[in-house]
């Protein structure tokens, strides 16, 4: 089972995915239902997939979702696979992965300070990581508006205007 | 031994009798060899530190204005700000300057300390630098090329050598002030470090 075909296949037949999408020649992504996240992980490590290389987070206000990108990378066989799902965005909850990868707890921490989902079974994905002393909604969400943050927050310098352009000058 | 017309110390005439000159002798004197020996902190927190080395190497050789690098805060007289400032970096940067020894001075790089630059509406980086820190001088661009940041120290010895540079100064004298505008960015002006707590 080296190529990406077969894996895909694999996959197919072990679980019920919902979807893949081939990235690059050595990368694709699946998209899984909530309740397979783990087993999926815990299999695809297993096979080799020993790195978390990322988990990250992703808005989609419209659907009102948010999707959760787990990318794993296996060293003897160098294929990227971004493991996917997607959770409710109004009550982000989600099962930590800490025990199956044990070093997502930064990459909770993280997701947990800038989109607001709490990890259940990971105890300190609540405590700050970056963002100290942090007073507004979650800053990477798409409703989170910087510049009225920034406006409200510092103090911003005032420019004359005194340059009125002379007649033939560009404005 | 009279000196002769082109051996006078021409910076300042420390004898001139000025009713109106509020600086005494040692002042003058002072701020004549503070202009002449500056350990520069390069706090590098952005792009514009890439600009110190061929500054301070041998091409342009910033060593020659007596000005050297000093890698702790007690030590060093000149604050370098170089390029943009997050509210985390901030209040770091405030433990360093209130450690530094009177009197100091702060030199702020590039279009970010001077309005935010390219990061004008980001919720995590502050738009004006002296809001929250006395800044003598600013050296504008994005970034500024070594020349500019040369003449950006010319300047900044000269201001030293006939007292202008008072930042340090209104740093005391203003504290409320400051304090006020750090607190309303900050939250509070304390280090929170859970590797060392």
């Amino acid at each position: 089972m080296n190529s990406m075909n077969d894996i895909i296949n694999d996959l197919k037949n072990k679980f019920n995915p919902i979807n893949f999408d081939i990235v690059s020649e050595k990368q694709f992504a699946i998209d899984v239902e909530n309740e397979e996240l783990q087993s999926i992980l815990a299999y695809l490590k297993a096979q080799g997939w020993k790195q978390l290389t990322l988990l990250t987070c992703i808005d989609w206000i419209k659907e009102n979702k948010f999707q959760l990108v787990y990318i794993i990378y296996n060293w003897d066989n160098p294929i990227t696979i971004n493991v996917r799902t997607k959770i409710d965005r109004d009550n982000p909850k989600f099962r930590t992965i800490t025990s199956i990868y044990p070093g997502a707890e930064y990459y909770e921490r993280d997701v947990h300070e800038f989109f607001g989902v709490e990890f259940e079974g990971n105890e300190k994905s609540k405590k700050p990581l970056f963002l100290e002393l942090w007073d507004d909604i979650p800053p990477l969400r798409k409703d989170f508006d910087p510049l009225a943050y920034s406006k409200k927050k510092f103090d911003v310098r005032d420019y004359k205007v005194d340059f009125i352009p002379k007649e033939g000058e560009a404005e | 031994m009279a000196l002769n017309e082109n051996e006078k110390i021409n910076e300042i005439d420390v004898n001139e009798l000025d009713c109106r000159d509020t600086k005494t002798f040692w002042e003058k004197f002072g701020n004549i060899f503070r202009s002449k020996s500056l350990w520069m902190l390069h706090y590098c927190t952005g792009c514009g530190a890439i600009e110190l080395p061929p500054t301070m190497t041998s091409r342009f050789d910033m060593e020659r204005f007596g000005m050297g690098p000093m890698a702790t805060p007690r030590q060093a007289d000149v604050l370098l700000i170089t390029g943009y400032l997050s509210v985390k970096t901030l209040r770091r940067v405030i433990y360093t300057y209130e450690q530094m020894q009177t009197p100091k001075y702060v030199v702020g790089f590039g279009s970010c300390t001077l309005n935010g630059g390219i990061y004008y509406d980001s919720y995590a980086v502050i738009s004006r630098l002296d809001y929250y820190l006395p800044v003598d001088l600013y050296i504008a661009g994005c970034m500024p090329r070594p020349e500019a940041v040369m003449n950006g120290f010319r300047t900044l010895l000269d201001m030293i050598n006939k007292g202008d540079a008072q930042g340090w100064k209104r740093y005391l004298k203003y504290n409320d002030w400051y304090k006020r505008n750090q607190i309303r960015a900050l939250g509070e002006v304390y280090v929170k470090d859970e590797f060392h707590e």
